[in-house]
């Protein structure tokens, strides 16, 4: 990508959306310091960033637990690794781990759990650490239907107790404008850029299950879908 | 799990006793080969003859400093294998430019038929247990290296990211990402690095040693003893079978994870 700016507010849930190829990893990725950008820079609150960002927890798109972990190891790795001692990080994660309700699988092994609870045991691996900011890939895009709307809803709920700055990437335009304050639409690649950044001015606290059927939602979504159709087509037109 | 069990429809007569069945029949009509003269005694014994050979070395206990000198190689070949292994194929997984310079020579070392160095370490360590040992090593140390190697090498890039985005430091991504993932690999080839520690121990004393279940059969052997052979081959039979019992139960503790 090229010519690339995105500033995002301290405390706001912004969507990034756009053809699949088009870069939204990457921006993820730019903003946690998992890679360096070629040219410009990065700033995490004011100031520009130098390695890891030690500010932000990231939640991937794949399974990103540890295998060898019970559900208790997973959700308190974060903790140990800062080197808050086993009761402290134990008790911790067993609050995380019972709001989750995942009280009965505390010693339980992810390959034991279904993609659900797999999804919400990392939610609490990487909200336990109290991060500043969220990045997440696509988190729930691996889920079915109903389970995706349950951790949508668990997710407003964790935001709405405890306001983070979230950057959300998805390619599902719907989930996007549902969950957040503000949409940024990407263009085609390879040389993608922002091209245009919607406010989504749906009430708060949103009830997920009926949201679809707000008629502001539905104007929003004719918008941005107007915009984005013409970058999926581009899309599929560089690569055919 | 719950159904896997019940994949296979419950056969009315267990397998096992058809299995047991098959052994038995094979041994009686080898019993009976022999006593019609169609099979020579010389040449192939009889199984009551080696059963009664096999009691009788456990009723007057001969059979133990054999066999515990046999298990004792085998095991310190496996534990000084296995740890260099890893601490090797750790290391150089983890240097890349060393890891290129020594590899076309750690692959030359290991196309190496390993029973041509067993007259060399009895040159070098003697017919004690140690030329056993190192014959031993040589076999377990590659198996356990590359593994290692592997294990190191084939990590998911995505859990080294997320241990890194909680905050893991170098050391504390090699202690909860690498070094459980090399395990894994370690501990998948414990079954074929043992049963080769075993071979290569036992090899070893066959071709000069003064004790050992190896040591056993060839001494029959010299004196044409063919009861004495079988017994020894029996006896080491079952030890291995025993010892990869033991493993599959470990195995299946040390990956419980993996379900």
């Amino acid at each position: 990508m090229e010519d690339l700016h995105l500033d995002v507010a301290a405390g706001a849930f912004v969507s990034v959306v756009g053809p699949s190829g088009c870069g939204k990893s990457t921006v993820l990725n730019l903003a946690a310091g998992l890679i360096e950008p070629s040219e410009g820079s990065v700033e995490v609150f004011g100031e520009p960033l130098r390695g890891l960002n030690r500010r932000a927890a990231y939640m991937f798109q794949q399974d990103a637990l540890l295998p060898w972990e019970t559900v208790l190891g997973n959700v308190t790795l974060g903790l140990r690794i800062r080197g808050i001692g086993a009761q402290q990080a134990d008790q911790q994660a067993g609050e995380w781990i019972r709001r989750m309700g995942l009280a009965d699988f505390a010693d339980a092994y992810p390959a034991q759990l279904s993609g659900g609870m797999r999804k919400r045991v990392a939610v609490a691996q990487s909200w336990i650490v109290n991060p500043d900011i969220l990045l997440m890939d696509e988190p729930f895009s691996a889920l079915d239907v109903h389970t995706r709307l349950r951790m949508e809803n668990e997710l407003l709920d964790l935001w709405t107790a405890s306001p983070k700055t979230v950057l959300f990437v998805t390619h599902d335009l719907e989930e996007a404008l549902a969950l957040s304050d503000e949409v940024v639409l990407l263009s085609a690649g390879p040389a993608s850029r922002v091209v245009n950044r919607y406010a989504v001015d749906l009430p708060r606290p949103r009830a997920l299950i009926d949201i679809r059927a707000d008629p502001r939602f539905g104007e929003l979504s004719r918008e941005i879908w107007a915009q984005l159709r013409e970058e999926v087509l581009t899309s599929y037109a560089r690569k055919s | 799990m719950p159904g896997k069990a019940d994949a296979v429809p419950h056969p009315r007569v267990p397998m096992a006793v058809w299995q047991i069945a098959l052994g038995a029949a094979l041994l009686t009509t080898w019993q009976q080969l022999v006593n019609a003269g169609k099979l020579d005694k010389f040449f192939f014994s009889r199984p009551t003859d080696i059963a009664a050979r096999v009691m009788e070395w456990f009723r007057t206990g001969s059979i133990w400093p054999h066999l515990g000198v046999t298990i004792e190689e085998a095991t310190l070949a496996f534990t000084l294998g296995a740890a260099s292994g890893v601490l090797l194929g750790f290391g150089l997984a983890r240097a890349p430019r060393l890891d290129a310079l020594l590899d076309p020579y750690i692959r030359l070392m290991n196309a190496l038929p390993r029973v041509v160095l067993a007259p060399i370490f009895l040159l070098w360590f003697g017919l004690g247990i140690w030329s056993k040992v190192a014959l031993g090593v040589t076999v377990v140390f590659f198996i356990v290296f590359f593994n290692t190697h592997q294990g190191v090498r084939e990590v998911d890039p995505v859990i080294v990211n997320n241990v890194r985005m909680l905050g893991a430091s170098d050391w504390q991504l090699v202690r909860h990402v690498f070094i459980p993932s090399a395990l894994t690999w370690v501990f998948s080839s414990l079954h074929i690095s043992i049963g080769f520690a075993m071979i290569a121990v036992v090899v070893s004393e066959y071709l000069g040693a003064s004790r050992g279940v190896g040591y056993l059969i060839s001494q029959a052997e010299g004196t044409f003893d063919t009861t004495g052979v079988f017994a020894g081959m029996a006896v080491l039979s079952v030890v291995v079978l025993l010892v990869g019992w033991g493993v599959t139960h470990l195995e299946r503790w040390l990956l419980r994870w993996k379900v």
